[in-house]
């Protein structure tokens, strides 16, 4: 008996191994990942360089202050690529010179990069600015292209009036022509700074034509917000000390506690635990479904391929769909198996590759409690699934029909991805606990709330509900597959399926 | 002697619906034994009692001399009226999976298979999908599939449906082989003339009704002589033969019962003169004009029970 239930298994293994289907299936899933993670990373990079002019009609001259502020955190990276490479540029040559000692302090060191741009003299950071702006386009360009730490030239570049040709035009006309080029595209945008801002920001404008992408505007609105907080401290004659200690902001430190009430930091890595069970839950959810829908598919595909009742003359119809569970469980596992592996690999590789990356926290998403109740909730899920699913897929006789069968279960199935936020945030929270004793839902549930972790006798108690359900889902699906394999016609109603399951 | 298949008083039920009622029957070992009914009439469903596929609701049976034939699973053959193929996979594959799953160990499977295919004309399938098979073909691959293991019992449903005349006598040969092996071949069809070709024993439901079973000759027996006629000429006058109770046209060949009394002899003379004859016979009635007046007959009594509530 336990041979035949091998044999069927063995056949359905080896047929969905040989199908395209399924190594399409094996890769689709890291490729979509690998995408998506890329896809980002180089569109971030096609952005094009947004230009922009600034009409400044502060009686202050507020604008190359803005600009400063706004280019600051950019000035150490620039700071620090000059004193690895004096000869950058020619027009950072004389600075080089002048400022040789203090550029030498950003010499790049190992695990270097975390000086405040504070620390640079102002003057340096004024001439660099300078020389910067000075600079044409090609040159920043190129010079941004390949540098950490030049992000803003990379992002947006300053184009002055003069260089616009409007710079000698009476203000009305200078905007009207500036908002023609904005129009044309030759502009992203322009600003306009009002007169007084110590007292009224009413005539402040950005004049863009894209109302969708705001990263310039919010990026020159900060660094001008600076600019006019300092005036109005200084206008109302406030120390340049105590403003600054008014502006702080308060930060809990965030720390985490053990059992002796010690407490320590929380690192990346912590927080990243935190909610790696999001990433399993996921993963789970995807492996169960397809390897469910997959035996599905299989079994109304047999049945109307009218294979079924030449397979029962052989065996019986629980060694039938107990093969079939087990193949295609093992199908199921090994798709599973190979996107770890996938994931594995992507992370040896990103580790020799990618220097300087911070990859602990995809190390700690390795938990052992982790990767064995995925490994656990894997099995005992796709079972409970598995049994329902054959069920369902025994009395329909076309892929339709199973599809329309197959949505009350998707509306399920719904349920342990809505609530894999609120779960991975109260892990130990009345929802979370209520939910992990619902048998369709522990799976995915308690692998959710795996960062809290759950006590020693939830996971009993959810484990002994899971159990009994999938016996008996798999006695429920026996009986409605012993009838429903060879039934032709209309798919039973539920009325009749439940007369199935009241006779022996 | 004993039997390769007995029933006593089976009886299905699905729901509402009688679909076997009492049966009882006796299949001697080492005989073809044919399964006559129309559509719906239960054979189906006492093929698969006998596969242990249903259980009965009542009455009991033996398979190979056991009760349960779950037991001797791996002695029967099966083909049922659906037959399927794993498409994807190759012929001598799946003729050996079925092999495997009546017990064989793999080897001698895989072996059997590829001997069994080429015997059969099929060597230059052996490594060939099934999708790519005719039906013919992948009825024959069915069947080898039915009988690698060299069951004792073979049971056969609807076997020539959908078969060509070559692949017809082929699957005769496959029966008459197996018959020659002193193994039990039961098989149900609509084809009357194969009944009649083929098998050693015949029995007949209708609407889950056993109407009768027994030999050829013992089935023929008692019944009505009737002329079987060749002709060539128009059917019409046939229809008019003076004395005929009964006339099963068929535009060249006709079954002629006459009203008692009337001689045989008249009959031709008549027939003579009005259509050419080509042959005439007067013999026991057809399997056919058997299977067709016991259906007329049931029908008329049910109705007449139904008048009569």
């Amino acid at each position: 008996m336990a041979s035949k239930i091998f044999l069927v298994a063995q056949r359905e293994y080896l047929e969905n191994i040989r199908t395209k289907t399924f190594w399409i299936g094996i890769l689709a899933l890291p490729i979509l990942i690998a995408i998506s993670i890329g896809a980002g990373f180089v569109l971030n990079k096609l952005k094009e360089t947004k230009t922009y002019a600034v009409v400044d009609l502060s009686v202050a001259k507020l604008a190359p202050r803005i600009e400063k502020q706004a280019r600051s955190t950019d000035m150490a990276g620039l700071a620090r690529l000059l004193a690895a490479k004096p000869d950058l540029a020619k027009a950072f040559e004389p600075i080089a010179k002048d400022f040789g000692s203090d550029l030498a302090k950003w010499k790049p060191t190992e695990g270097d990069g975390k000086q405040a741009d504070h620390e640079l003299p102002e003057e340096l950071k004024d001439r660099m600015l300078e020389a910067w702006l000075q600079m044409p386009a090609d040159d920043l360009a190129r010079m941004a292209e390949g540098n950490q730490g030049l992000d803003t030239a990379k992002k947006f570049r300053l184009r002055s009036l003069q260089d616009l040709g409007v710079a000698e035009l009476p203000v009305e006309e200078q905007q009207k022509r500036l908002g023609q080029m904005v129009k044309q595209g030759q502009l992203f945008a322009y600003f306009v700074i009002g007169a007084d801002p110590t007292k009224s920001l009413e005539d402040f404008r950005y004049v863009s034509n894209n109302f969708t992408e705001e990263s310039l505007r919010k990026w020159y609105g900060d660094a001008a917000t600076k600019i006019v907080q300092n005036l109005r401290i200084a206008a109302a004659g406030i120390k340049p000390e105590v403003a600054r200690t008014l502006k702080e902001e308060v930060r809990f430190a965030q720390k985490q506690s053990d059992e002796t009430g010690t407490t320590k930091d929380v690192t990346v890595a912590d927080k990243a635990g935190g909610f790696a069970p999001m990433a399993f839950v996921y993963l789970l959810w995807i492996a169960v479904f397809t390897a469910a829908q997959m035996l599905l598919t299989n079994t109304v595909e047999e049945k109307s391929n009218r294979i079924i009742e030449v397979l029962l003359s052989s065996v019986s119809p629980g060694e039938l769909m107990a093969g079939k569970i087990w193949g295609i469980g093992a199908t199921g596992m090994t798709l599973t198996l190979s996107w770890v592996l996938c994931a594995a690999g992507g992370y040896l590789i990103a580790e020799s590759t990618i220097q300087g990356m911070d990859l602990s926290m995809f190390a700690s998403a390795i938990d052992p409690l982790y990767l064995a109740s995925f490994i656990i909730y894997f099995f005992f899920g796709y079972l409970l699934y598995a049994a329902i699913l054959v069920g369902l897929g025994s009395v329909c006789n076309s892929l339709k029909e199973a599809q329309n069968l197959l949505q009350p279960v998707f509306i399920v199935l719904i349920v342990p991805l809505v609530s894999m936020m609120f779960i991975v945030q109260e892990p130990n929270g009345l929802f979370a606990k209520v939910l992990s004793y619902v048998p369709l839902f522990t799976p995915f549930v308690m692998m959710n709330r795996a960062g809290g972790p759950p006590e020693l006798y939830e996971y009993a108690i959810t484990g002994v509900i899971l159990l009994a359900s999938v016996w008996f889902a798999f006695k429920a699906a026996g009986k409605v597959f012993r009838v429903g394999v060879l039934m032709t016609g209309n798919p039973p109603k539920l009325k009749e399926i439940l007369g199935w399951l009241r006779q022996s | 002697m004993q039997n390769a298949l007995s029933l006593h008083a089976v009886t299905k039920r699905f729901g509402s619906f009688t679909a076997v009622s009492e049966l009882s029957l006796e299949v001697p070992k080492g005989c073809i034994f044919g399964f006559l009914g129309q559509n719906g009439a239960g054979k189906t469903t006492t093929i698969r009692m006998v596969m242990s596929i249903f259980h009965p609701d009542a009455g009991s049976l033996s398979v190979l001399g056991h009760a349960d034939a779950a037991q001797v699973k791996d002695r029967l053959g099966y083909l049922p009226e659906e037959k399927g193929l794993y498409k994807k996979m190759k012929t001598a594959e799946i003729v050996a999976y079925f092999g495997k799953l009546k017990g064989m160990d793999s080897s001698t499977a895989n072996l059997k298979a590829k001997e069994l295919l080429t015997r059969y004309g099929l060597g230059d399938w052996l490594d060939k999908k099934c999708e790519a098979m005719s039906k013919g073909m992948g009825q024959k691959v069915q069947v080898l599939g039915t009988i690698i293991h060299e069951p004792d019992l073979v049971i056969l449903d609807e076997p020539f449906s959908g078969l060509d005349p070559v692949n017809r006598d082929l699957m005769k040969d496959l029966i008459l082989d197996m018959k020659r092996q002193r193994r039990t071949v039961i098989f149900s069809t609509h084809g009357m003339e194969h009944a009649e070709q083929l098998c050693d024993y015949v029995m007949m439901i209708h609407k889950s009704k056993l109407q009768f079973c027994g030999t050829l000759a013992e089935v023929k027996q008692g019944r009505d002589l009737g002329i079987q006629l060749d002709y060539d000429g128009d059917g019409g006058i046939v229809q008019k033969l003076p004395g005929a109770r009964r006339v099963n046209d068929n535009g060249k060949h006709a079954e002629i019962f006459l009203q008692s009394g009337v001689d045989p002899q008249e009959a031709l003379r008549w027939l003579v003169e009005r259509v050419r004859v080509r042959r005439f016979d007067y013999r026991e009635p057809s399997l056919h004009e058997i299977f067709v007046r016991t259906v007329e007959e049931a029908n008329a009594k049910l109705a007449a029970a139904g008048a009569g509530n």
